[in-house]
């Protein structure tokens, strides 16, 4: 079998787990947020939270629970990097800087999970396993709540309640994320992922040079760096670390499981919604798009344009041996495809091209599947916007699964699909404008371009990779990139809401052979083409300067 | 009252004090007599202002669709402003990589040039939607006005085109407005032909539709010739009265005093009484045949004559000829209507008098989907809330005083003109012909509203794709010779691919407008094919035509003096 | 710790309440409890050695390193023992140094090097990755004895790039001058003529932006070359133990002969270390350099 082959079949049986996991994974995740049941230990802690599992709230109220769960999780957070000096298990590290804590506590909360610290060398356990590791958890799980309450606008008629966040909350963490986190960790120590307390063990090499190796509570977080679409690695290799991706198969499963929730969703939508041919067509539009995403990288990455990777002969700069182009570049769509962002390999060395498709892969708006929970609503709301341009060519007011989608819903929409280029192409060109933060490029021309369109972009869609030669820990970096990962992150959130609160307001109306047929291939092609045509409107200026004007000659 | 300036109708019409026929509009003729008027609505919101009005445009109010369309079109226009401001750092970093290269008129030391800059700006914007949103919404009125529907909001055409359930009143719009023989069922043995010859001969004085029909039928089946009443002197009309329930002829014997025959048709139950007074009696099929027709959903005239031999000896013979069977007669072309409308997702429910036995049959033969039976006002407001209920958006006629709560309550509810004021004011549109069938028409022209819009919003964002082509490589290509790559037309220069860019822009604007004013074209159909249509002629269409166009633009642009 | 909510408190007061509970509910359990678990269940035998990290003894008993983790094999000054086979070049720290694990994240186009300019403080100098990769290939041509030119490199194992100055702006009109920008004066540069111009050296500080950028292909080979593309690439994490089978094989003449095996011997090693595609899809052949060269120093001892 030569490297095309291996890496077609590689991305082919990613799709096969991914395909056979769908129906039975979507319905359980669909059971978990419709059960009228609760676990003991859930309740438990909504008796020693002081909730009652059984209210349902208003939008506003649900917005209002996210908001003050993630503002305590950020505070909670930066104040426990910045005491880290004082906690015990700190291996001798300091606390953070004010910036970088802000920027830490910020991305971690928001699932973005950038990294402008190197974890090997500023974290010690605690903070890693207690601090952000729970935010791994628990913005995954605000994530997908957000997503169940948009499902719940859609699903119910007439209301004005979207269900309970704290139970959503809890439930993802208890039924979803843990079990497969318990047991997926056993399985990564298996393969070779560290987990343990050792400290930094200093050896004498065989040819008698000093060398230290780290340890710590690796496993139980990379599973769930991934499962929750997370991304932030314990070192800073991240998934290319041999303690955080020891082998080929490590590499398959963390692909999988970083693409498993967000694909997964849309049947739970399906189901939810009372016609799992929806959520079929959603997840068509996402797989359209990522096996799109993945042929395009592995195509760019194969081929190896540009100077020195046609010198080497491979574009293996940045890539470990044992993965291979092929078993990086997959690696790398689907990290950018769902707004993971770990990575395993150098995403700066990548041929041009192949970068170009990897931003291009975020600026879809994080939906093809995109994060866990912020994947589905995200591409709900390109459906929204199809939806409305389609149904207006059908000659009615445009519907989507019998709701209306009219001036409220555009409005929240449009908000939403605004919110993110705004960031994106903001911070870019204010970068790019100061002399100062562009200096922080390591790599000059458009290459440097894209470093800081990358991290702009990157940041925007809570992604949290990196063309990482960017030197992205001073104060202005920091700053901007931190309030970027949080408006990119909470006012989205706060559209996803209204939009549900405004649907589910509104009677369903019944469907008819008039009524745009959402469920079909057309459809599925319709909004294919809306997510393109938008990103490549908006971010075409930038692209061509960046990855296109270094990797076209 | 001649009422032409409003229904362009010469033909005058009666109007009364009292009852549903006594409003008059103004810019009316009084023809005969005079009228006292009661002015009711304040100066400026007359009939005739709000017409003016809404054909202008003046006050015209975004409807709900269009307000959300802006809205998109906004958050566009912001993404795009977005795009081209962000530019320009890029520009100045990427033009400062290419030391060697001269600046040029498009891209210097300080960026992109200002004028070029507009002219991306102009470019990608959606401008061309922009402008023609309100000349889709006139023409989509003045669609209306050229049926003579008269619209009183923009809203109401566009919920038109929503329509999920039609309620149509069964008389004059499903059916013709009445009913016609259809067929002479003689009883007790008496001959076809002179059953018919006698209902014939009963109806000459009948002005009523029906009465028209059975001479009409006795005519066009039998060959009975209709005679006029000159033929007949020793004749003597008996007609309608609501007493007798009946109305017939007496034709007296020449010669024969007292002596002759009288034939009368009517209500089975008023002619039977009548027969038997006059000591006949009815044949035992009689019965039989007119149940058979009521429940057929037809009515039966039964017809009966006396013969009276002279008034010397008095004998009378009274007998049932047979029985006349009426009914309604759909009117041609109305199930295929229905099919259609089916197909476009819209039910129809017919709204009738009739007892539920007729208005099945009825239902049945012109294929609507549901009906009403035994309507009451109030079970027409009922059946409407309910549709609502459920999500669906209903549209009616009406043109009593008795329909003005369903017309309000109804998303679309339109008045006929020759209705009551109270039946206008409650309705949201006003068809001057007094069509029923014309609500069918409006619900296409609402959604050809809709789907002009949807069209033409399509592609003029499709279009920007085309544009990005010409101008990012007129820009850049001099800095970086690869995204000349992107120059997929091959325009002549920098130069006259940005002048190409937006001639096009605004040329495209003017050709759209016959398409927004026109309308797209509008086939009923399923909305699969629909849709599929629409994304090919104008999202495809909207890719691939700037392309050409611009391409064609440039061809001649290039030979401009000042161009290189 | 655990505040109950006291119905009088405002309603955002006893959210922000209720949420600080959740995340410390949250904290124990995921943040704390979940880690202790997994880590206990990695006591077991069998996943235990790994969860220590994959831990490796030379023949005397002591720990060596890890499996996992490549490890220099150079002498103090850096250069290669021939000895032992080589890994990967490393971008970690001073070269796989696992408390600064990274890759070099130079782009693709990373091809003009920088000269330290003497009249200015502090060091400037940086090389490209095209020159450093010309200097890797070369630098393992010449220790395993073959021919290591690679496209875009010049002889002397820096980018042959050239900027071409033109007389008429746009890069129009005859050539004035031509400099080979990442040899340093007084190194005579790869090329002597470009379009009948005489090729400058670079000097330090020199500004060559303004000119036309060149790369010249020459004539080494890229896919194909004997020195195969890990060996003149740095991995990822910096860490990687693995090199393909074609490096490994490449330097079985040269460990051989430094040990005085025989190349049979040696090369007989080698392929009971390659590691095929993990069900004969997954991933790449590979050799892991740790475990090769501790069986090397087995069988030199045994």
């Amino acid at each position: 079998m030569n490297t095309t082959t291996a890496g077609v079949v590689f991305a082919a049986s990613l799709a096969v787990a991914l395909g056979l996991t769908y129906r039975p994974f979507g319905d359980y995740l669909a059971r978990v947020y419709t059960s009228e049941r609760h676990l003991r230990a859930e309740k438990m802690t909504y008796r020693l939270v002081g909730v009652d599992p059984d209210t349902d709230q208003r939008w506003s109220i649900h917005l209002r629970a996210v908001l003050a769960f993630s503002c305590v999780s950020a505070l909670f957070l930066y104040v426990f990097l910045r005491l880290q000096g004082r906690l015990p298990f700190n291996l001798g590290f300091d606390g953070m800087a004010p910036g970088q804590a802000f920027n830490t506590a910020a991305s971690f909360v928001t699932n973005t999970n950038w990294q402008s610290y190197a974890g090997e060398s500023t974290l010690g356990y605690l903070a890693q396993m207690a601090g952000l590791a729970v935010q791994n958890f628990a913005s995954a799980a605000v994530g997908i709540s957000v997503a169940i309450a948009l499902v719940r606008g859609f699903s119910r008629s007439h209301t004005d309640r979207l269900g309970n966040f704290w139970v959503d909350l809890v439930r993802t963490v208890v039924r979803v994320l843990l079990p497969i986190s318990v047991i997926g960790a056993v399985v990564l120590v298996a393969g070779g992922v560290v987990q343990n307390f050792h400290g930094v063990r200093t050896v004498s090499t065989i040819v008698g040079g000093g060398q230290a190796i780290t340890g710590g509570p690796v496993a139980s977080q990379e599973i769930i760096k991934e499962l929750g679409t997370n991304g932030g690695g314990f070192y800073n290799a991240n998934s290319a670390h041999p303690f955080e991706n020891p082998t080929v198969w490590t590499n398959w499963l963390q692909i999988y499981l970083l693409l498993a929730i967000p694909f997964a969703l849309p049947r739970a939508f399906g189901k939810m919604v009372g016609d799992t041919r929806q959520g079929l067509a959603i997840v068509s539009v996402m797989a359209v798009l990522a096996i799109t995403g993945v042929f395009l990288v592995n195509g760019f990455q194969l081929a190896h344009h540009g100077t020195v990777p046609t010198a080497v002969g491979a574009a293996t700069e940045g890539v470990e041996t044992r993965f291979g182009v092929s078993g990086s570049a997959t690696f790398a769509a689907a990290t950018t495809l769902t707004s993971t962002g770990a990575v395993n390999s150098a995403h700066d060395s990548y041929t041009s091209l192949g970068g170009a498709v990897l931003l291009l892969n975020m600026m879809l708006g994080e939906i093809a599947p995109g994060g866990a929970g912020s994947g589905l609503y995200g591409m709900l709301v390109v459906a929204v916007l199809a939806v409305f341009v389609g149904g207006l060519m059908i000659g009615r007011t445009p519907e989507y699964l019998g709701k209306k989608i009219a001036a409220r819903e555009v409005k929240f929409a449009a908000l939403y699909i605004l919110t993110t280029p705004a960031l994106a192409l903001g911070v870019t060109a204010v970068a790019m404008a100061l002399p100062g933060e562009r200096a922080n490029m390591l790599n000059s021309g458009a290459h440097g371009l894209s470093e800081v369109l990358y991290a702009a972009t990157s940041v925007a869609n809570n992604n949290g990779s990196a063309f990482a030669g960017l030197t992205a820990n001073t104060a202005w970096w920091n700053t901007v990139l931190g309030i970027s990962m949080l408006l990119a992150r909470f006012l989205p959130v706060v559209f996803v809401l209204g939009l549900a609160g405004s649907l589910a307001r509104q009677r369903t109306a019944p469907v008819s052979s008039g009524t745009l047929p959402t469920h079909r291939p057309l459809f599925v092609g319709l909004v294919t083409g809306v997510a393109f045509v938008v990103v490549a409107l908006t971010y075409f200026p930038a692209i061509a300067l960046g990855p296109f004007a270094e990797g076209l000659h | 009252m001649d009422e032409s300036a409003i229904t362009g109708e010469s033909a005058p019409v009666i109007r009364e004090s009292g009852g549903d026929r006594s409003a008059v509009t103004g810019g009316t003729l009084v023809l005969s007599d005079r009228i006292v008027v009661e002015i009711t609505q304040r100066p400026g919101e007359s009939f005739i202002d709000r017409m003016i009005g809404l054909v202008e445009g003046a006050n015209r109010q975004k409807t709900p669709n269009e307000v959300a369309l802006n809205i998109l079109l906004a958050s566009l226009t912001i993404v795009f402003l977005l795009a081209v401001v962000s530019l320009q750092p890029l520009a100045i970093f990427s033009r400062a990589q290419q030391p060697g290269i001269p600046d040029n008129a498009a891209l210097d030391a300080d960026g992109v040039t200002g004028i070029v800059l507009a002219a991306l700006v102009v470019c990608l914007i959606p401008t061309t939607i922009g402008a023609l949103l309100s000349a889709i919404g006139i023409a989509g009125m003045d669609r209306l006005v050229q049926r003579n529907v008269l619209a009183m909001s923009g809203r109401a055409v566009e919920a038109a085109g929503d329509v999920d359930t039609l309620l149509l009143d069964k008389t004059g719009t499903i059916t013709l407005g009445n009913r016609e023989a259809w067929a002479f069922i003689p009883v007790g043995g008496v001959d076809e032909r002179a059953l018919a010859d006698a209902a014939q001969l009963s109806s000459l004085a009948d002005e009523t539709p029906e009465g028209r029909s059975i001479v009409v039928f006795a005519k066009t089946t039998y060959g009975l010739r209709e005679r006029t009443a000159g033929e007949l002197p020793t004749a003597t009309f008996v007609p309608f009265t609501a007493q007798t329930r009946m109305s017939g002829v007496d034709l007296a014997t020449p010669g024969l005093r007292g002596g002759g025959r009288q034939i009368r048709k009517g209500s089975a139950s008023a002619v039977l009484a009548w027969v038997r007074e006059s000591g006949g009696s009815a044949p035992p099929d009689t019965d039989h045949v007119v149940d058979g027709i009521s429940a057929s959903g037809g009515t039966p005239l039964v017809v009966a004559e006396v013969l009276t031999a002279g008034a010397a000896d008095g004998g009378r013979t009274a007998r049932v000829l047979g029985v006349v069977q009426l009914r309604d007669i759909v009117k041609a072309g109305m199930r295929e209507r229905f099919d259609e409308m089916r197909s476009m997702g819209i039910r129809t429910i017919m709204i009738t008098g009739d007892n539920p036995l007729t208005a099945r049959t009825i239902a049945e033969e012109a294929g609507v989907d549901d009906f009403l039976a035994e309507a009451t006002p109030q079970d027409k407001l009922d059946l409407i809330r309910r549709e609502q209920a459920g999500g669906r958006l209903v549209a009616m006629t009406g043109d009593g005083t008795n329909d003005a709560p369903a017309l309000a309550q109804a998303d679309v509810g339109v008045a006929m003109n020759t209705g009551t004021s109270a039946a206008k004011e409650a309705g949201n549109m006003v068809d001057l012909d007094s069509n029923p069938t014309k609500l069918i028409e409006i619900v296409e022209i609402g959604k050809q509203l809709l789907i002009t819009r949807g069209a033409l919003t399509t592609f003029s964002i499709a279009n920007d794709v085309a544009k990005y082509f010409a101008i990012i490589p007129a820009l850049f290509a001099a800095v970086y010779p690869g995204l000349d790559t992107f120059n997929l037309m091959r325009l002549h220069s920098p130069q006259s691919a940005i002048l190409s860019a937006v001639v096009f822009n605004a040329l495209v604007i003017i050709a759209l407008i016959p398409l927004a004013l026109r309308g797209v074209r509008y086939t009923p159909g399923n909305a699969m094919a629909m849709l599929r249509r629409n994304l090919c002629v104008y999202g495809l269409g909207g890719l691939v035509v700037p392309f050409v166009g611009i391409k064609l633009i440039d061809l001649v642009v290039q030979f401009l003096p000042g161009i290189r | 710790m655990i505040v109950m909510a006291s119905p009088r408190l405002p309603g955002p007061v006893r959210q922000l309440l209720a949420a600080l509970r959740m995340l410390l509910v949250l904290t124990v359990l995921v943040g704390v409890a979940y880690p202790l678990a997994v880590t206990a269940i990695a006591q077991l035998p069998g996943l235990r050695h790994r969860a220590d990290g994959s831990l490796v003894r030379a023949a005397d008993g002591t720990v060596v390193g890890s499996s996992r983790i490549g490890q220099p094999f150079t002498d103090a000054a850096g250069r290669p023992i021939p000895t032992y086979f080589q890994p990967r070049p490393s971008a970690a720290g001073a070269g796989y140094d696992p408390t600064a694990t990274s890759a070099s994240n130079l782009g693709p186009e990373d091809v003009v090097d920088m000269f330290d300019d003497p009249a200015t403080p502090g060091d400037e100098s940086r090389r490209s990755l095209l020159t450093t990769v010309c200097g890797r290939s070369r630098a393992v041509g010449q220790l395993e004895g073959v021919d290591g030119r690679r496209p875009y490199c010049t002889p002397g194992g820096v980018g042959a790039v050239l900027a071409v100055f033109h007389r008429d702006p746009g890069f129009a009109g005859p050539v004035v001058r031509v400099v080979s920008v990442n040899e340093r004066c007084p190194a005579q540069p790869f090329v002597a003529t470009y379009e009948g111009v005489r090729v400058e050296c670079a000097t330090p500080g020199g500004d060559y932006a303004a000119g036309q950028r060149v790369l010249v292909p020459g004539p080494g080979r890229g896919r194909d070359n004997p020195v195969p593309p890990d060996a003149v690439t740095a991995s990822g994490s910096g860490l990687d133990p693995d090199i393909s089978p074609a490096y490994a094989y490449l330097q079985v003449n040269r460990v051989a002969g430094a040990r005085g095996l025989t190349p049979a011997t040696v090369r007989r090693l080698v392929e009971d270390h390659v590691r095929g595609r993990a069900l004969g899809f997954l991933g790449e052949p590979r050799v892991n350099v740790v475990e090769l060269n501790l069986a090397l120093d087995r069988l030199g001892t045994g």
